[in-house]
């Protein structure tokens, strides 16, 4: 029988077993498109997060507030410094009149806070948008450091602070998504070999038989391990069909809801697809071959 | 063609199965194994599929030494063998087809020619009309039946047969003998464990009797005539006894 044939044969048998035993595949099926559903939410939900923070990351700026007090020479040496910076694509200077209609165009109904102050609320200030790709350096470090400690300057803003809090967020998030998508599948194996050894067990009797009218091991373990790997599959696709439907109903969202607009930006790569299908079927007939080893030492014992 | 050399085979907690026994099957024979309940018969059918592996002796058949044959080869070994179990031992989800084709579907035979052979076999023992059902829905003749038809498709060299019509009616029992029979004039070679004594008698072919384990008796084949019309005598027989013989209990079931 050529490889093919007996390849035949066992995807045959496994879904002649899994119809006839189509009520302990749907639990062992279910069980890792949860775990996978899970592990690929939170997949789906970091990497939309990196999206947005990615695009931040570009739009970002340093403000260099100054001192209401400080001359026009230091805030011009203020202005020498910050275009001086290794990454500086571009310094704005702000000042008092320009920062308080801003903050009037930003937010219409506290227009009146701005006014009537004896001395300017809103400080000049420098904006300085830079390469991020080159910021993360210790020359650039440095220069924010001389920023910080010009006479001129009140407060350093750097849009860079937050970001990282951000990205150490969703390096969090997606441990967590990793360590539960990995206890849940590490359940999901748990459970296929518990069906595929309960099976072998109930089973016992025909694979006894089957041996004592010629069948080799490999012939009477093939459409196991078949059945294992199609319950994981089978799972999987659910699991990546699932969250293809989340991802359809909340992407409509976004445009009225903060949330949906940060976690519905793109679906999974297809990479990533690809690699939960494969997760599945691997765990399905990881679970089967290791729930069959105790067959096995009944087989050597025979 | 068999061959068993001062085999031996001790059960754990003492107990004899076999004991010492000695004897040489030729290619071609039917052979019947008698002995009361417990006297080794099966035990000793099981120790030539290497269901079972000798305490001591040596067994060769077909020229292979089935007592130190490695594990990986005892498939091939049983693929040369029919056998009818005593249990039957059919796979109770699989259906007649499926438990009957079980071999040709391994060694990578056409569906077509699966379904013809099996059809064929079934049809030799008169269970074509049950290709669909599964064991639970037949009754115990028909189970016996499909096992000696799983037994027969292979077209074995040998033919390891326990108590097989145990479970059949007296005109099931001839026709499935009439098949035994058959079979041997082709070329199989055949051992029947029974202790129907009226079979044995009637048929005289070569009997080995057992004992609690010991080979008490080799007795030879005699020149009675044998196959078909010989079975008819042995209805009559039965018929003038008045009662079945040992083992043709019938249950229930077997009316269906």
């Amino acid at each position: 029988m050529t490889l093919l044939k007996a390849l035949f044969y066992f995807f045959r048998e496994a879904a002649l077993n899994m119809a006839r035993g189509w009520r302990v595949s749907l639990l062992a099926v279910l069980t890792i498109a949860v775990s996978l559903f899970v592990g690929g939410v939170f997949l789906l939900v970091s990497g939309n997060l990196a999206q947005v923070v990615e695009s931040w990351r570009s739009e970002a700026r340093i403000v260099v507030y100054m001192k209401n007090a400080a001359s026009a020479e230091d805030q011009a040496r203020t202005h020498d410094e910050a275009a001086k910076g290794p990454a500086v694509t571009d310094v704005k200077t702000i000042d008092a009149a320009a920062a308080r209609q801003h903050f009037r165009e930003l937010f219409p109904s506290l227009g009146d806070l701005v006014e009537g102050w004896s001395e300017d609320p809103l400080p000049p200030s420098l904006e300085i948008a830079f390469d991020p790709t080159r910021s993360d350096n210790g020359a650039f470090e440095a220069w924010t450091a001389r920023l910080r400690a010009l006479p001129a300057v009140a407060m350093v803003d750097d849009d860079r602070d937050w970001l990282r809090q951000l990205e150490n967020l969703i390096a969090v998030v997606r441990g967590v998504g990793l360590a539960l998508g990995a206890v849940l599948l590490g359940a999901a194996m748990f459970t296929i070999g518990s069906v595929i050894r309960l099976t072998a067990y109930l089973y016992s009797e025909e694979i006894g038989i089957l041996r004592l009218v010629g069948g080799t091991e490999f012939y009477i373990r093939g459409p196991f391990y078949v059945e294992g790997l199609l319950q994981g599959l089978v799972g999987s696709m659910l699991a990546v069909g699932g969250l293809a439907a989340t991802f359809a109903f909340v992407r409509p969202q976004a445009p009225s809801s903060v949330l949906a607009w940060i976690v519905a930006r793109a679906f999974l790569p297809w990479r990533v697809v690809l690699f939960l299908l494969v997760l599945g079927a691997a765990a399905g007939l990881i679970g089967a071959v290791m729930s069959l080893r105790r067959e096995a030492l009944g087989a050597l014992e025979e | 063609m068999i061959q068993f050399f001062h085999v031996g085979k001790n059960f754990p907690g003492g107990q004899v199965g076999l004991d010492d026994v000695s004897f040489e099957i030729a290619r071609g024979e039917m052979v019947f194994i008698t002995g009361a309940s417990g006297a080794g018969k099966t035990t000793l059918l099981k120790l030539i599929f290497r269901e079972d592996s000798p305490s001591h002796g040596q067994i060769v058949v077909n020229g292979r030494n089935v007592s130190s044959l490695p594990r990986g080869k005892i498939p091939f070994l049983r693929r040369t063998i029919g056998v009818v179990f005593q249990d039957f031992r059919l796979i109770p989800r699989k259906t007649v087809f499926e438990n009957v084709t079980y071999l040709p579907r391994i060694l990578g035979m056409e569906k077509e020619l699966q379904r013809r052979l099996a059809y064929e076999t079934l049809r030799r023992v008169g269970l074509a009309h049950r290709l669909n059902a599964f064991p639970p829905q037949l009754s115990g003749g028909e189970k016996q039946r499909v096992a000696i038809a799983r037994a027969l498709i292979n077209d074995p060299e040998i033919l390891l047969a326990d108590e097989p019509t145990g479970n059949l009616d007296p005109d099931l029992s001839r026709e499935i003998l009439d098949l035994f029979v058959d079979l041997n004039l082709r070329g199989t070679t055949v051992l029947l464990a029974t202790h129907d004594r009226v079979l044995i008698e009637r048929l005289g072919r070569r009997v080995l009797t057992l004992e609690r384990g010991l080979l008490i008796q080799d007795r030879p084949r005699s020149n009675l005539p044998e196959a078909p019309p010989l079975l008819r005598e042995v209805h009559e027989v039965e018929e003038v006894a008045e009662e079945p013989p040992n083992g043709a209990v019938h249950s229930d079931e077997d009316q269906r």
